[in-house]
């Protein structure tokens, strides 16, 4: 591409309701974000009405798109709608339930009806075949030809899309599953197979059968969504190798996510917590609560000096996911949460939403019923706007006679029942966050809340309050965080290899295979530059049932004594003790390789600081009625600086700010929210 | 008075408070116990030590409604930084054995008790006869581990080394137990400083108020829920399988007396206190959450919103004469009073089950058999000791689906380790582990079908021990025209002719190449089964849950085959009774009928407590023939026998 040329550089995010753009020209520094509702009938017609916005409204020459990075919400939409392929299982006899009776526990642990969810393979399309491998690898039993063979007629007479094979120990030797794939493939090639050990080979045969499960089911649906989609950019004259973003945070091919189908499931909101931690660097801040409020829940992470968290008991709908996640905590309160009042008169929210469709009844749609987006409507935080780039149209009315129908039933005035709500909706999200910091040992008192989505900036700073944090910080495009996430991510690919020996022999052999496989990894998805390899090691003390994951240097792969001070520290550091005596299991060696791209530079505003001008006053309720200040997100320059309680209306949200706080915007056009003491 | 339009926000506030000491206890504890096992609680309570919020995520289910007061009272002068222990079963009543020990912690404001922060860990061991401190066969609390009565354990923030010494010298993994136990201070520091943080956001009395209203609620709730049951008396009674290593049945009696919004709990007719560790020490205290888990499990399952704190105990009143199984006096032996308090739950199912036979399930499959194997690893010459799977049950049937497989209900908690991680950990080689087909109760709705494991061992004299088993002779019961569910079972080489059938035994000793075969209990079936849908019955049998002879016989139901299948369906008989015991329940209690049992219980009632179940055995020992007379007969050629037996009522009162 030559000087003068325009360089887009393009995030696409989509999700329930919306398809969030954001798009980068990166020779001027111009960033565009737009808005586009999804059109579940026609997948990808809403990515050229973008594109078509983008060319109308920017001048964007889709020949000039250097990168185009998307994140979707197809794959698990699959799971959770339960739309997925149909398929077989190939399993050792006698294990064949082992998909079904999981881990045995199950959540709602006081309720006589707890149950689990229906295994997405269920068991008359589960196989078990004579074969056995022994913990260390040794061939007991080769697997029965003549079982796989009835195995596969079985399944393809019910209809079988794909086969999955998963055996014992195969963490060990994936050889034995490969086998039976081949006769599969051999018999049938016309269904796929994935095994156990190719999508992700670690001991424990439940997560790893059904991870594996998890890849199948979505298979045919996320490659067939990913073909329709390179096509149509290359139909657009799009240059760009179309990229996906990963569970994991980082990017592939979306030629690798037709394959790799299991590694994309939390594909948006992954990118979510990488675009807020970008923003959080950008704005100088390493420790961050990030607050992602939709219609139906609010999602939470935790940025720690400058790292997002990663964890590896996500779940997808109803199921655990077991590879390598950004670890996102999810409750399900949102906007649209309903409202309703107990047998006692106690006032309660959610989990009933009125979603997107009818949504609030403000939106008037045909919603009747109180939401959390009508208390804050009645209250007056919202309404003084257009809302979604104009797509919303708010009426207050509706929203007070939603609200006002449980103030009757409760004999309150209808701001102190608008309150209510509002407070029980927070003190709902302060048991979820609880939950996290608690779960991971940090003091949030030390962090800043970073609110986005539609309604993350319309409670966050509630939220903030009510958890003791003293700062806030709302971008300036909070509705396009997950798009912006996928134009500054990396690279990245995820290895594992179960070891499960005692600290001491040499671990440089599963090492350099690692190594091997990530660069590979690197190359396949076009990457040419410097790998980035990172090694760590799950350990723990002999006789411990559970590991932890330790940060390694290759150099320390042939000193035990290295490995056993990291495990020793961290150990220290997560759980408050060590036994340094202990003797020291290495269950598994992990690796992620990263490749790191060229990032975007946003533009920065020089500012001075300046007391900011409102639009107007509106009338809130806290607890009276009071004028507010209401500023036009459009009208805070670098250095504007304004005082609490105020609000701040721009085309995709509105950010509510109570009494006692200060307001400053920095550079790069984000408000820093401070809690006067 | 607090305003209950936002209770919800301090009900929040405190649940938040709750789950944050559940999460440090389960970061920073050591053992599997705690750790993986998850068996541990941790609360919140008012001044009066009154439990009012506990975590939902994390631990053990049986003690939202746990106080703490009378422990609380037994030591004095609290000063802010102590924590108070014990964990002896006849002290305050707050420990229910001796592993279990119980920590509290005072919370000051402006110098006054406004709150307590408690919890309980299950120690690995505390000494005793055996290596755990469990086991059946005990039969005084002095085997079962060295006890503490409530006492000081910190001192104003500082360890009182003393006790800490005495408990390493008398237990047999000091470093899991003192761990552990640091992990609880931690987690009790933790809410302390959560309430500190709630007394700030709702003022020190917004928190008192609060939490006043919070039991409030759960009652008012709790009211609710009972006075939409219709008023009545409904009696139930279940049995575990042996009531010691003498191996009769132990009866558990309940009377269910539901009275508008009130209930009373009446227990009398259950067995005379054991000569075993089975026991359930609830020192007769009319609320004690002990005897109310059942209830709890009610009352979520019919309102999932209901609060658990103490104020839903409020309308239930317990009557368990002292020295019954339900409330014995020292020095029973209560080790292993999980596997009665297993039936105990089920005795409470079975009485609501007719009070509101609309939203309950059948029966559980109520054993919860943990099983551990202890053999050598001939790789490493070394012993091995581990917990293998539990093998536990399926749930009974609901009102609207089938019950959950190989776990549920009232066994949701439990936790299986990979068959991956144990083999390559144990020197065992697993042959199955799977549900058992034809194992859950048939019905409208089937019960959950059960575990089978087996597993292969490789050295000589490997043991094994199979803690909680139970349900191989009295099957999970069917209701409303549903079928008991399968017994479980334990054997030894199934299959081949050297096959052992080990009923209802809890140990084994196997050699090299020996094959052992655990397979639990499964759920009741609900409702008439051959009211189910034929493409259900057929689903089943395609899914192997269910034989083709299964289908025929209990189902009416010959898949694919609509004419057949109506024809076997109009020669069912529609079945009448509420409960469907099975065989096994149904011939006992031929000769053991209620009448029978009474007249066993005003027997036994009028004896000094030592000689009850000296008494019971023996009379097990005579009987012949059927109902009170028997009894009666049965009683009098004990008499015969020991002359030295205190019978008439003054001789009672004399030999006291």
């Amino acid at each position: 591409m030559d000087g003068n040329t325009a360089d887009w550089k393009i995030g696409v995010d989509i999700g329930g309701t919306f398809m969030d753009f954001c798009a980068l020209e990166a020779r001027s520094g111009r960033v565009a974000s737009l808005k586009v509702l999804t059109t579940p009938d026609d997948p990808g017609a809403e990515l050229l009405e973008g594109l078509r916005l983008l060319a109308e409204r920017e001048g964007l020459d889709p020949a000039a798109v250097s990168r185009f990075v998307h994140g979707t919400t197809v794959g698990i939409n699959t799971i959770i709608q339960r739309k997925g392929a149909t398929l077989a299982l190939i399993t050792n006899a006698g294990f064949e339930d082992v998909v079904e009776l999981a881990r045995l526990r199950m959540p709602d642990m006081y309720s006589l009806f707890c149950h689990r969810p229906d295994p997405l393979i269920p068991r008359d399309m589960i196989f078990g075949i004579p074969a056995r491998l022994r913990a260390d690898g040794r061939e007991t039993t080769a697997p029965d030809p003549q079982a796989i063979a009835f195995a596969v007629d079985r399944a393809r007479a019910a209809g079988a899309a794909g086969v999955i094979v998963a055996l014992l120990h195969s963490w060990r030797d994936g050889r034995q599953e490969a086998a039976v794939k081949a006769q599969v493939e051999t018999l049938a090639p016309d269904l796929f197979v994935f095994t156990s050990s190719e999508v992700w080979p670690v001991i424990r045969e439940y997560e790893r059968t059904s991870t594996a499960i998890l890849n199948g089911y979505v298979h045919p649906r996320v490659s067939g969504y990913l073909a329709a989609l390179e096509r149509r950019l290359a139909d657009q004259g799009v240059p760009a190798r179309a990229m996906l973003t990963k569970s994991n945070g980082g990017l592939m091919t979306a030629g690798q996510g037709r394959r790799d189908c299991v590694s994309m499931l939390l594909s948006g909101t992954a990118s979510g917590v990488i675009g807020a931690s970008w923003l959080a660097r950008q704005a100088g801040e390493g420790r961050i609560l990030t607050l992602d409020i939709g219609g139906t829940s609010a999602d939470f992470a935790l940025i720690v000096d400058g790292e997002v968290q990663f964890g590896t008991d996500e779940r997808i709908g109803e199921f655990p996911l077991h590879i390598p996640s950004v670890s996102v905590s999810s409750i399900g309160i949102g906007g649209g949460s309903i409202a309703t009042v107990d047998g006692q008169g106690v006032l309660r929210v959610g989990p009933e939403s009125a979603g997107s469709n009818p949504g609030p009844a403000c939106y008037g749609r045909g919603g009747d019923r109180a939401t959390v987006t009508d208390a804050l409507a009645v209250c007056g935080w919202l309404g003084h706007s257009q809302m979604a780039y104009g797509q919303l149209r708010m009426d207050v009315d509706l929203a007070r006679q939603a609200v006002g129908a449980l103030a009757a039933t409760l004999g309150r005035s209808l701001e102190d029942t608008a309150q209510a709500i509002l407070d029980i909706a927070i003190s709902e999200m302060f048991v979820e966050v609880e939950k996290l910091s608690s779960r991971a040992g940090v003091d949030l008192r030390d962090f800043a809340l970073m609110p986005f989505g539609g309604g993350g900036p319309m409670l966050g700073a509630f939220l903030a309050r009510e958890l003791g944090m003293a700062r806030v910080i709302a971008p300036r495009r909070p509705g396009v965080v997950s798009a912006l996430g996928g134009l500054v991510a990396d690279l990245r690919g995820d290895f594992i290899r179960t070891v499960f020996a005692d600290l001491g022999v040499s671990l440089a052999a599963p090492f350099r295979a690692l190594a091997d496989e990530g660069r590979a990894w690197l190359a396949a998805q076009g990457h040419h530059g410097p790998a980035d390899l990172r090694l760590s090691a799950d350990m723990r003390y002999a006789g411990q049932s559970y590991e932890i994951e330790v940060e390694l240097q290759p150099a320390w792969l042939d000193t035990p004594a290295r490995m056993a001070e990291a495990f020793h520290a961290t150990h220290r550091r997560i759980y408050d003790f060590d036994d340094t005596q202990g003797r020291i299991e290495v269950v598994n060696l992990r690796l992620s390789a990263i490749g790191a791209g060229p990032k975007p530079e946003f533009p920065a505003e020089a500012g001075t600081a300046a007391a900011a001008t409102p639009a107007r006053l509106v009338p809130v309720h806290m607890g009276r009625w009071r004028d507010v200040p209401l500023y036009d997100r459009a009208d805070l320059a670098a250095g504007a600086t304004f005082a609490g309680p105020a609000i701040v209306a721009q085309e995709d949200t509105t950010f509510a700010i109570p009494d006692g706080t200060r307001a400053a915007v920095d550079r790069h056009l984000n408000i820093h929210l401070t809690f006067e003491e | 008075m607090f305003d209950k339009m936002t209770l919800q926000v301090l009900a929040n506030h405190a649940r938040a408070a709750a789950e944050n000491m559940a999460h440090t206890l389960h970061r920073t504890a050591h053992s599997a116990f705690v750790k993986e096992t998850q068996d541990f609680t941790v609360m919140l309570m008012d001044r009066r030590g009154d439990t009012f919020a506990v975590p939902m995520e994390l631990g053990a289910t049986w003690y939202p409604g746990l106080t703490y007061g009378r422990a609380i009272d037994m030591v004095e002068d609290y000063r802010p930084g102590d924590v108070a222990f014990t964990n002896d079963p006849y002290s305050g009543h707050v420990a229910t054995h001796a592993p279990d020990t119980h920590l509290w912690k005072p919370v000051f404001a402006e110098d006054e008790i406004v709150a307590w922060t408690g919890g309980h860990i299950h120690n690995t061991d505390m000494g005793g006869a055996v290596p755990a401190s469990l086991s059946r066969s005990l039969t005084e609390i002095h085997q079962e581990g060295i006890r503490f009565p409530p006492m000081k354990l910190v001192r104003e923030g500082v360890f009182d080394d003393q006790i800490l010494r005495i408990m390493q010298t008398n237990v047999r993994k000091p470093a899991l137990n003192i761990g552990d136990i640091q992990a609880l201070v931690g987690a009790l520091n933790t809410g302390e400083r959560k309430v500190h943080q709630m007394i700030a956001r709702f003022g020190k009395r917004g928190f008192v108020q609060g939490v006043a209203a919070l039991m409030d609620q759960a009652e008012a709730q709790a009211r609710d829920i009972l006075r939409a049951i219709p008023d009545g008396d409904y009696r139930f009674a279940d049995y575990a399988d042996e009531d010691s290593d003498h191996a009769n049945p132990c009866r558990l009696n309940l009377t269910l007396k539901i009275r508008g919004d009130e209930a009373v709990l009446d227990f009398t007719g259950s067995d005379p206190q054991l000569a075993s560790s089975l026991n359930v020490p609830s020192g007769g205290d009319p609320r004690h959450t002990i005897l109310l888990v059942g209830v709890y499990y009610v009352l979520y399952t019919l309102n999932p919103r209901i609060l658990l704190n103490t104020g839903l105990t409020r309308p239930f009143t317990c009557i368990a004469p002292e020295g019954t199984v339900l409330n014995p006096v020292a020095p029973a032996a209560v080790g292993m009073r999980s596997l009665t308090c297993a039936r105990l739950r089920s005795v409470i199912f079975g009485a609501f089950s007719q009070a509101i036979p609309d939203r309950m399930p059948a029966a559980p499959a109520g054993n919860n058999c943990i099983v551990n194997v202890m053999t050598r690893d001939e790789r490493t010459q070394k012993t091995v000791i581990a917990a293998v799977n539990p093998v536990v049950g399926g749930g009974g049937g609901m009102p609207w689906r089938d019950g959950t497989n190989g776990s549920g209900a009232d066994a949701a908690y439990l936790k299986n380790t990979p068959i991956e991680i144990t083999e390559t950990e144990v020197p065992v080689e697993f042959v199955r582990y799977g549900l058992a087909q034809d194992s859950g109760g048939a019905g409208r709705w089937r019960g959950g079908l059960a575990t089978e494991m087996a597993f292969r061992v490789f050295a000589p004299d490997t043991r094994i021990t199979a803690r909680n088993r139970d349900r191989s002779f009295f099957r999970p019961w069917g209701v409303l025209g549903g079928r008991a569910a399968g017994l479980s079972d334990m054997i030894v080489n199934p299959g081949t002719p050297e096959e052992r059938t080990l009923g209802n035994t809890d140990t084994a000793i196997l050699q090299p190449g020996d094959v052992l075969a655990i397979r639990s209990a499964g759920g009741g079936g609900r409702g008439d089964p051959k009211l189910r849908e034929p493409w259900r019955v057929a689903q089943d049998v395609a899914r192997g849950y269910v034989s083709a002879d299964a289908a025929r016989r209990d189902y009416g139901v010959v898949p694919g085959d609509d004419a057949a299948t109506q024809g076997l369906r109009a020669n069912m008989a529609t079945p009448a009774a509420h409960f469907h015991f099975g065989p096994e329940r149904e011939g006992y209690e031929t000769r053991w009928t209620p009448e029978a049992y009474d007249t066993l219980t005003r027997i036994l009632a009028s004896l000094p407590i030592h000689w009850r179940f000296f008494t019971k055995t023996e009379i097990f020992r005579r009987i012949e023939g059927e109902g009170p007379g028997a009894v009666q007969r049965a009683f009098d050629a004990v008499c015969e026998r020991f002359p030295e037996l205190p019978r008439a009522p003054e001789r009672v009162e004399a030999a006291e």
